[in-house]
C-alpha cells in the first residue's frame, strides 16, 4: 500500500452504487459472429426428433360426426333419416285429411269391445267427445 | 440482469421444446441465456477469448443436461450461473492470475465529460477493480451487486452458506471502496 492510499477515505455506498450502475449499463456486449456460433453449436447439440411416417391428424368436431355419419351412408343418408323422422312428427300433431281417412276406415267400430276382441258381453262404448 | 421466476419458466419450456427438436426453442434459448453467461464471464476474467470458450462451454453443458432436465429441481438460470462461475474459477486457477495487481488509474477529469464517457469509464475502473478481488469475493460481488441476485440465490450458485456469501460480499465492498478511492475526483463521484 503506498501513502497516497492514506490520503483517500474509501467510496461510501452511495458512491460504489453508482459504480455498480454503470457496470450494469454497461454491460459487455458478445460479437454478432459469436452469437451465430452459439446458435451452430445449438443446432448440432440438439437431439434429432425422428420423423413419423404418418402423423396423427387432430380432427375437427365436424370431421369427426362426418365420421359416425359415414357409418350410415354419410350424410345424405342422414339427411333423409332426419327429413323422415321431421315428417313424421309433423304429420303425428297435424295429420292432412287423407290420412284421418284412412284411419278412421281402417279403425271404425261401434264399440270398444269389437276393437278389444272380446265380443258383446263387455258394454264398452267410445264416447263422444 | 437476473431473470424472473415467469422467465424461468418459459425457458425451463424452451428447453423442453429444444429437447424435441425445435430449432426456433434453440435460437430463442440462445439468443436469451448466451448474453447474461458471457457478461458473468467476462466480469470474472476480464479477457474476452477466455469469456467466448467459457461461455461455449457452459451453453455446451446446458444441452447435454437439456434431455434430462428436471424442472422442478432448478431454475435454469441459476444452473448456468453455477456452472458458469465453477468454469472461470477453473480458467483463473489454471492461467495462475494473481490477484491484487495495481489498479490501472483512470485519465484525470476532463471538463465538460460526456455523460455515456464517464459512465464507461466507471464500468472499466469498476471492472479493473474487481479483477484485483480473490476470486470467490470477486464472484460474490459480480452476483449480487452486477446481477443483481438475492443473497439465497448466491449461496445457491456458490454452495455456500447465505451467512459466507454475506460475508464475502461486505468485504469485497470494503475491498473496492479502498481501491477507488483515489480515481473518485477523475470519475466524477465528489462530493456533492
Amino acid at each position: 500500500m503506498t501513502d497516497k492510499d492514506f490520503n483517500y477515505p474509501p467510496l461510501d455506498e452511495r458512491k460504489l452504487g453508482l459504480l455498480f450502475n454503470a457496470a450494469q449499463q454497461e454491460a459487455p456486449e458478445m460479437g454478432a459472429e459469436f452469437l451465430t456460433r452459439l446458435q451452430s453449436q445449438a443446432f448440432e447439440a440438439m437431439p434429432q426428433e425422428p420423423k413419423m411416417a404418418f402423423a396423427p391428424e387432430k380432427l375437427s368436431l365436424f370431421e369427426r360426426i362426418s365420421d359416425v355419419f359415414a357409418q350410415f351412408g354419410g350424410w345424405p343418408a342422414v339427411a333423409c333419416l332426419a327429413t323422415a323422422g321431421i315428417l313424421g312428427v309433423v304429420i303425428g300433431i297435424s295429420p292432412p285429411d287423407v290420412v284421418l281417412d284412412v284411419t278412421t276406415a281402417y279403425f271404425q267400430t261401434e264399440s270398444l269391445s269389437e276393437l278389444a276382441g272380446l265380443g258383446d258381453e263387455t258394454e264398452i262404448y267410445w264416447e263422444d267427445t | 440482469m437476473a431473470l424472473g421466476i415467469s422467465q424461468n419458466q418459459r425457458d425451463a419450456e424452451l428447453l423442453a421444446r429444444f429437447s424435441k427438436g425445435d430449432r426456433a426453442a434453440a435460437l430463442a434459448l440462445t439468443s436469451r441465456l448466451a448474453p447474461v453467461v458471457f457478461a458473468q464471464a467476462f466480469r470474472m476474467l476480464g479477457d474476452r477469448a477466455e469469456a467466448e470458450d467459457v461461455t461455449q462451454e457452459s451453453l455446451l453443458r446446458l444441452w447435454k443436461a437439456a434431455p434430462g432436465w428436471d424442472a422442478t429441481r432448478a431454475k435454469i438460470t441459476t444452473w448456468l450461473y453455477r456452472v458458469t462461475s465453477n468454469l472461470c474459477i477453473d480458467c483463473l486457477r489454471k492461467s495462475n492470475r494473481n490477484s491484487g495487481d495495481e489498479v490501472p488509474e483512470v485519465a484525470d477529469e476532463t471538463p465538460g465529460i460526456d455523460l455515456k464517457l464517464q459512465a464507461t469509464a466507471r464500468a472499466q475502473a469498476l471492472q479493473h477493480a474487481l479483477q484485483t478481488l480473490p476470486d470467490r469475493q470477486r464472484q460474490a460481488m459480480i452476483l449480487r451487486h452486477i446481477e443483481d441476485l438475492s443473497n439465497p440465490e448466491i449461496s445457491d450458485i456458490m454452495e455456500i452458506s447465505v451467512e459466507a456469501v454475506e460475508s464475502l460480499v461486505s468485504r469485497g465492498k470494503r475491498a473496492l471502496a479502498s481501491t477507488l478511492a483515489p480515481q473518485k475526483k477523475a470519475l466524477g463521484l465528489e462530493d456533492d
